[in-house]
């Protein structure tokens, strides 16, 4: 109960106690040395090499690389996807032309790209934006899609009865209906884009975190191979519970579906 | 006379449903078909380099060549073995998992966060450390799929049975349902639409993962008969592979996927449009 209270009052402090035991029975195996240490550093080592690459100035540097490439792609994809996914939604020849090779193309995936891209474009930041527009781009499509033809007939009606022009509707109705599956939509896309991101940083490989991994598995240093996951999983955790998921639930919240 | 009478209308209304699916399906092909035209039209009239784009007829050869002499099938067989393998272990450790971990509210709101976060890490952040704890080949690479598809499924599994409503299995409680028949028909089946959805999503994220360590980590797999492809700039075997990649996947998600998703959410009477 007490639990429950806590959860209550203090969310964050609540979602980040249930760390301190997993962090502890993995301080307890690498002191025990049930593995070899260098199979299976301790937390202490890893944030030792924290330190240090961040003294180095490699860490912030891979750190913002990454989440730069991650900005400019979904921002381009988002660009891409929304316009293209209102024509989809309110023309339906668009819609029998476009959506099967959508369909088509989503289920190739981003990462199957890869080396026509390295061929096309090299080993370079534009590969790697490619490959995160490309992701981002189908699950906002086809959740824009989805908004649209769950908007209610009635309010298109009523908007088009009270004269609103095409521009009108798309703006104040078709585009605010929609916004929640858009918002489902990104959070999706994110969720691929990111570990296309890190797919695309290893086999590309010229900087950023997933780079920062491959490099260490090289040199064969599980330390940073740790912390780079660590740092991967903690930037999406501040990204999906601080920035998408207040987002997603004020568009629920305002536009009255709020799920629990 | 009757029930002839119905027959007929039965099989009347039957042969109606496939000649509208016949017809649906056509009209996916089209635009398909129309983009392979495109793509012979401008690959002739531009006479595009076939080391940036290959023609429809060299990637049409480059199949039939590998159908023949075996390599393709030899590809896909390992990339599929090692999907089935990696989910069927994800599975049978993350549903009872998972399930498990929600089925007391205090110890659910513990774990959640640990699984979401771990969840959040599946599958191509896991290739660096698997490659190094098993080695290159089939061990890290199902490790990889393993992971993708064991905690998406876990916390899904979670999150279900966490959502069941408490009256519900209060009310089973109360009817003298044993442990055993609380977990398989209370928690399991109120979790399952929950489950379904882990199990599309896990299976995405696993099949990117396949992809992706099998460029890194192997010899053998359609991601590595691509990168390999790479080496020689041999377009027509890179979109070739891409095709098949694309008609598996479509394949397995329309054939496998979306039907069990559909049939768990209406079957729980949660129809989504």
């Amino acid at each position: 109960m007490a639990w429950v209270r806590l959860h209550q009052r203090w969310p964050n402090l609540a979602a980040s106690l249930p760390f301190v035991p997993l962090v502890f029975s993995w301080w307890l195996t690498a002191w025990l040395e049930v593995f070899p240490r260098a199979f299976f550093p301790g937390p202490g080592d890893v944030v030792l090499s924290m330190i240090s690459l961040i003294y180095k100035g490699i860490l912030p540097e891979y750190l913002l690389d990454s989440v730069t490439r991650l900005v400019v792609g979904a921002s381009t994809g988002v660009a891409i996807a929304i316009p293209l996914g209102v024509l989809i939604g309110m023309s339906r020849r668009a819609n029998t032309v476009l959506w099967p090779p959508l369909l088509f193309f989503q289920a190739v995936g981003d990462i199957a790209w890869l080396p026509i891209l390295l061929i096309w474009f090299g080993f370079g930041l534009t590969t790697m934006t490619f490959v995160i527009v490309y992701t981002v781009l189908f699950p906002v499509v086809l959740n824009t899609v989805l908004g649209i033809r769950s908007i209610n007939p009635d309010l298109l009606r009523a908007a088009r009865s009270l004269g609103a022009s095409q521009a009108r509707m798309i703006w104040e109705v078709v585009l605010p209906g929609a916004l929640p599956n858009i918002m489902t939509g990104l959070r999706n896309g994110l969720g691929y884009g990111w570990r296309a991101l890190i797919a695309a940083e290893i086999i590309v490989g010229t900087s950023g975190i997933g780079f920062l991994m491959f490099d260490a598995r090289r040199a064969g240093s599980v330390v940073e191979i740790m912390l780079g996951m660590i740092v991967l999983g903690l930037l999406w955790y501040v990204v999906d519970a601080w920035i998408l998921a207040p987002i997603e639930r004020a568009t629920g919240e305002r536009w009255g579906m709020v799920t629990r | 006379m009757v029930s002839s009478g119905n027959n007929a209308g039965l099989s009347a209304h039957n042969s109606q449903l496939m000649a509208a699916r016949v017809r649906s399906a056509v009209w996916f092909l089209i635009p398909l078909a129309l983009l392979v035209v495109i793509w012979a039209g401008v690959v002739s009239l531009f006479e595009v380099n076939p080391r940036i784009f290959p023609s429809v007829t060299s990637v049409w050869q480059a199949g039939l060549e590998s159908v023949f002499d075996g390599t393709l099938v030899r590809h896909i067989g390992a990339s599929l073995w090692r999907i089935a393998v990696g989910t069927t272990i994800g599975l049978a450790i993350g549903i009872p998992l998972g399930i498990a971990m929600g089925v007391v509210p205090a110890v659910a709101s513990f774990f959640s966060p640990l699984v979401r976060f771990f969840s959040v890490l599946a599958g191509i952040a896991w290739i660096p450390i698997a490659t190094l704890w098993f080695g290159y080949g089939f061990g890290a690479i199902t490790f990889v799929i393993f992971n993708a598809v064991f905690f998406v499924v876990a916390y899904n599994a979670l999150l279900g049975v966490s959502s069941i409503p408490m009256q519900v299995r209060n009310a089973a409680a109360s009817l003298g349902a044993g442990r055993m028949a609380m977990i398989f028909e209370v928690l399991l089946p109120g979790a399952l639409p929950n489950i379904v959805t882990g199990i599309r999503t896990g299976m995405g994220f696993a099949w990117r993962g396949l992809i992706a360590a099998e460029m890194i980590a192997t010899d053998l797999g359609l991601g590595y008969m691509l990168f390999t492809a790479r080496d020689f700039y041999k377009t027509e075997v890179i979109v070739l592979g891409m095709v098949v990649i694309g008609l598996l996947w479509l394949a397995l998600d329309r054939l496998l996927l979306a039907p069990l998703e559909r049939v768990t959410t209406e079957r729980w009477g949660m129809v989504r449009s």
